[in-house]
């Protein structure tokens, strides 16, 4: 079984500065980071060898030359191969562009049984790459996994909730699964793991290497949404009115805001 | 204290910042000391919050004059019971002192009021891309003043020392009311005695603290966490001797009992990742190049393997290194409610190995409740005595003197970081020679002939 | 690219749940209004579902006209089926703006149909506005909901996923009647797909309730949830919790709040031994009226609450539970 799992490296969101005034998203001073959605994708990729055989993972992602960090990361947390897709043309991607990326890329791979990606990214929050990727490809695919197992060459996967009930499925390889932190639990790789990590190879791709991109299908110029403005909005803050030991007096506020939203 | 006092204090800082009754004075009495061991507080005590060094000063000389006691009051992040008044007292509350003075990029130093939280000094130094300040008692609420008044350490002493190494002036109010300006933004001073130094640690006996200049840092780019665990817990001190003569240099190493590390985990709903091993370490990193810091795992690595380690763990991401923080942290809320007493005991390093075995065996012996977890690079632990059925242990007394023996057949002290203050004032004298204590006696009648500040604190 | 004239039309998509058409499709049909008389464009359904499902009250909240493509095998939900059904559609019909709710089912159905067509989507909106200049505009929150985007679609349709309860629904008029037109299923076979098994997720739906009374970490067993479960039924709510507590084990993933869990917005939201992660209060900040109990006066669940009080979990909520257990009787 080969899996690959796709990976988006994302700023660490406790440092990126946002300026409500100038409505300016101020990235420098972030450190980049594996999205942590798809630490569990990857986890997810990780506990499945641990349970069967034969099973190799290469984690892919698109991005800046420096995202071989984030690689070799998810190396050391225990991917077998890297995967970089990286060129100038890829800028300003948006989803779209981004799935006719990575699906040209995963053509070009071709060996491949399942993708796992993780529920959504924790910049662009937009949950949209996996499904596009898959229909890119013509694959099934399953959101809001928090299971997967292995079955006959089948992927067996467990949807949390799809129109309020939990499905089970089915599904033939190569397929697509994306997958809630509830699938895995993370875990920190080994030191040796790491060292080892900064002396594996890297596979590099770029736009000359994937016949079906274009300057005009990738980038800002292949994306069909555009981003007219920004707007940073202020924090929401309340008139809090805090009691202290006075539990009667919380309970009848209480009981007055039920009586007035009509719930008592 | 009499109406006129009242009114005396009141005349000076105004109404608002003057507060009296046993209700309202109730959040001005002690500090985290555990419940069943804290000091007894003189709940007639009443509480002043100056606006500034001027008001600070009329308020002593008045207090000096009618002789009535005074104690300072910062964060009340301490654990000695020091900011507990246990006579009838005027509390002195620094939270106004809280004005960020000066950042000098120029000479690396800051100037800051004495009531700046260690929060507020942080976030300010924020916004100076690349600026630090390295100590870090693990509370962000306590204030600088107070951070050098008990000269506070913390886990990251093992490379930056603690809050002495730091400091290079202060600005004080002496009981009499008088104002000194004592060292500066100088680097080297040798200019007559060093009272800044004497200052430092005397946990408000001898003055009052209003301004500290201390220097700042140039903040590591980057940073990681490795958690070593190992079956023996000599294996585990070896390593850290080692790792310490190999020439890195880490901001600190941190020992927990397995059953800590696993139960604060669980109560955070993490898992502890090491199963394997008795004897778990974290071991925190900083540098200022990529390199460096793969380097010091490098070597780190192989001197935990040499000495038996099991597979270490490697915190790179942010959420990581914090998660373990907040494990480590979280111990406390783990286990309060077993605690009776805390200890905070340090040793040479190299005896480490033999006094935590020590400090076991009596627990063992006196079949104890006990959680022990140490700043391992430092020599300095804290270990804890749990209650007995909700209660002080019946050998409560005999077992600290114990740990104390055996903590001084090594050459140790009885508090590595937290001070004496009023919980600790009988053990000093067991450790120290009356002589010493006697010089202690005589420079605190120097600056302090009426012995109105902070009595009962370190010294009778 | 195509010409603006030969697209017409706001079409709401609808989803099909075993409790009818999720109420989210009204949702869309108060803003779809909107948008089509600022548009000058009429306002469409689309319900792909079996036989037996009641289309009238889309035509009562306002649509102009209702699509139903019925089959049996819509029954249970499988988001390709759907796509392959949706976009034979949406290229006979050619609408100009497709709008659907951004629940589980519309966010994974909404990109592969987008992609199938070649057009661009935009995720979880939370405005959609047609600017001076007579454009349609799609806002949505990014970066964790830290910043609102306004993004223009240059492609046909314009495609956008909507959160649920970010509008009111459209208002009824009883009796209201419109065009309907019934169509057979494009396609009725799920490929590579087989659903084996649908049960119940094992818990009230919790983005649908009111009061939502939710744990966090002050809770300590397992059994102690019998507490806040005492107190939710004396409210008529449902239970919630925070990560924390669902990675200890003490709660179902299928009652999590947050940022990787449920996004709620009930009427109250009484918050217990909840400290206020950002991740947290990503989930369910905009409820009408947040109730915090925590023994922590620093928490910062009490930065965005209404009410607060310091105090122990332990004690606060039975009270609140025998208070509120004797009014029902």
């Amino acid at each position: 079984m080969k899996i690959l799992v796709l990976i988006k490296e994302v700023p660490d969101m406790a440092t990126v500065k946002f300026d409500s005034e100038k409505g300016v998203v101020n990235r420098a001073g972030a450190d980049a980071e594996i999205n942590p959605f798809d630490e569990n994708a990857l986890k997810a990729a990780v506990d499945l060898k641990r349970a069967y055989d034969d099973v190799e993972i290469t984690a892919v992602t698109m991005g800046p030359p420096r995202s071989e960090r984030s690689l070799r990361m998810a190396f050391a947390k225990g991917a077998d191969k890297m995967v970089l897709l990286t060129d100038r043309e890829f800028g300003g991607s948006d989803t779209y562009a981004t799935a006719r990326i990575l699906s040209a890329a995963i053509r070009h791979i071709r060996d491949y049984d399942l993708i796992i990606c993780g529920e959504k990214s924790v910049d662009g929050d937009t949950a949209q790459v996996g499904a596009e990727v898959a229909e890119f490809l013509g694959i099934p695919h399953s959101y809001y996994v928090d299971s997967i197992k292995l079955e006959d060459g089948k992927v067996r996967v467990s949807v949390e909730n799809i129109s309020g009930r939990r499905q089970e499925r089915v599904m033939t390889c190569p397929c697509l699964v994306s997958v809630t932190k509830n699938v895995s639990r993370p875990e920190l790789p080994t030191v040796r793991r790491k060292l080892l990590s900064l002396e594996q190879d890297v596979e590099i791709l770029n736009i000359g290497d994937l016949e079906e991109l274009t300057p005009d299908n990738t980038g800002f110029a292949g994306s069909p949404t555009k981003v007219s403005k920004v707007v940073v909005p202020g924090i929401i803050t309340r008139d809090t009115h805090i009691f202290r030991e006075d539990t009667d007096g919380f309970a009848a506020k209480i009981e007055e805001v039920l009586f007035e939203k009509g719930l008592v | 204290m009499t109406e006129m006092d009242y009114s005396k204090l009141i005349e000076i800082v105004g109404k608002d910042y003057f507060i009296k009754g046993e209700e309202d004075i109730e959040s001005f009495l002690y500090d985290q000391v555990e419940k069943t061991f804290r000091p007894k507080a003189d709940k007639r005590s009443v509480a002043v919050k100056p606006a500034n060094t001027e008001e600070l000063s009329e308020i002593m000389k008045y207090a000096n004059q009618e002789k009535i006691p005074v104690v300072v009051r910062g964060g009340a992040t301490g654990l000695c019971g020091g900011c507990t008044p246990t006579e009838e007292s005027i509390i002195i509350s620094m939270e106004r002192f809280n004005h960020i003075v000066e950042i000098d990029e120029k000479n690396m130093v800051a100037v800051l009021e004495a009531g700046v939280t260690l929060m507020q000094f942080l976030e300010e130094l924020d916004k100076y891309k690349g600026i630090g300040f390295p100590v870090h008692p693990g509370d962000e609420g306590a204030q600088m003043g107070g951070m050098a008044a008990t000269n506070a350490g913390g886990a990251r002493a093992v490379r930056h020392g603690v809050m002495r190494k730091h400091i290079l002036g202060l600005e004080v109010v002496l009981p009499t009311g008088e104002i000194l300006e004592l060292g500066g933004k100088l680097v080297k001073n040798n200019a007559g005695y060093n009272l800044t130094q004497l200052i430092l640690g005397s946990e408000g006996t001898l003055c009052i603290i209003t301004k500290v200049i201390l220097k700042i840092f140039p903040n590591d780019s980057y940073t990681a966490s490795i958690v070593a665990p190992f079956e023996k817990f000599e294996d585990a001190t070896n390593a850290v001797m080692e790792i310490l003569k190999s020439g890195v240099s880490p901001l600190a190493v941190e020992y927990m009992d397995k059953f800590l590390w696993e139960g604060s985990s669980k109560a955070l709903g993490m898992k502890w990742q090491a199963e394997k091993g008795e004897a778990d370490l974290l071991i925190m990193l900083s540098e200022k190049t990529e390199q460096a810091l793969i380097d010091d795992c490098r070597v780190i690595n192989e001197i935990c393997e040499k000495n038996h380690s099991y597979d270490t763990l490697y915190a790179e991401k942010k959420q990581e290194q914090l998660d373990l923080l907040h494990i480590r942290g979280e111990q406390y809320n783990f286990k309060k409610d077993w605690l009776y007493d805390s200890f905070d005991m340090a040793v040479p390093i190299s005896h480490i190995a033999e006094f935590i075995h020590d400090l076991k065996r009596l627990a063992k012996e006196y079949n104890a409740g006990s959680s022990l977890l140490a700043h391992i690079a430092d020599g300095n632990v804290h270990n804890d005595m749990w209650l007995v059925d909700g209660k002080a242990p019946e050998y409560a007394e005999e077992l600290k003197n114990r740990m104390y023996e055996a903590c001084f057949s090594y050459g140790g002290t009885i508090t590595g970081e937290h001070g004496v203050g009023k919980i600790r004032r009988t053990d000093l004298e067991m450790m120290k020679d009356p002589r010493e204590i006697e010089i202690y006696r005589g420079i605190k009648a120097v600056f302090d002939p009426n012995g109105i500040l902070n009595p009962g604190s370190v010294i009778a | 690219m195509a010409n603006e004239k030969t697209y017409k039309g706001i079409l709401v998509l609808c989803e099909y749940t075993d409790k009818g058409i999720h109420r989210v499709a009204y949702e869309l049909l108060n803003k779809g209004r909107e948008i089509a008389d600022k548009l000058g464009q009429p306002l469409e359904a689309l319900v792909v579902a079996p036989e037996n499902v009641d289309v009238t009250e889309l035509m009562e909240r306002g649509a102009d006209r209702v699509y139903h493509i019925k089959g049996e095998c819509f029954r249970v939900s499988e988001e390709i089926l759907y796509k392959e059904n949706v976009v034979e559609f949406i290229k006979e019909y050619s609408p100009m703006v497709c709008l659907i709710g951004a629940t589980e089912f519309g966010r994974s159905a909404a990109p592969r149909i987008a992609c199938a067509l070649g057009t661009g989507l935009t995720a979880d909106c939370t405005d959609l506005v047609v600017n001076e200049a007579g454009e349609f505009i799609q806002v949505r929150p990014a970066f964790s909901d830290n910043i609102l985007a306004h993004i223009k679609t240059v492609t046909f349709p314009k495609f956008c996923t909507v959160r649920y309860k970010e509008f009111a629904e459209a208002g009824k008029t009883e009796g209201r009647r419109t065009e309907s037109k019934t169509l057979e299923p494009y396609c009725t076979e799920i490929k590579g797909c087989e659903i084996v098994d649908v049960t119940d997720i094992g818990a009230k739906d919790i983005s649908e309730a009111d009061v939502i009374v939710a744990a966090g970490r002050g809770v300590k067993t397992k059994e102690d949830m019998a507490i806040i479960e005492a107190l939710a039924d004396a409210l008529g709510g449902t239970v919630g919790a925070s990560r924390a507590l669902v990675d200890a084990g003490i709660a179902s993933s299928a009652i999590q709040v947050g940022y990787s869990g449920h996004r709620v917005k009930p009427i109250v939201y009484i918050a217990c031994g909840i400290s206020g992660a950002p991740q947290h209060m990503a989930g369910m900040k905009e409820s009408d009226t947040i109730i915090a109990i925590n023994k922590d006066p620093s928490a910062p669940i009490f930065n965005i609450a209404d009410y607060g009080i310091v105090g122990d979990l332990y004690e606060v909520v039975p009270a609140l539970t025998r208070r509120f257990s004797r009014k029902e009787d």
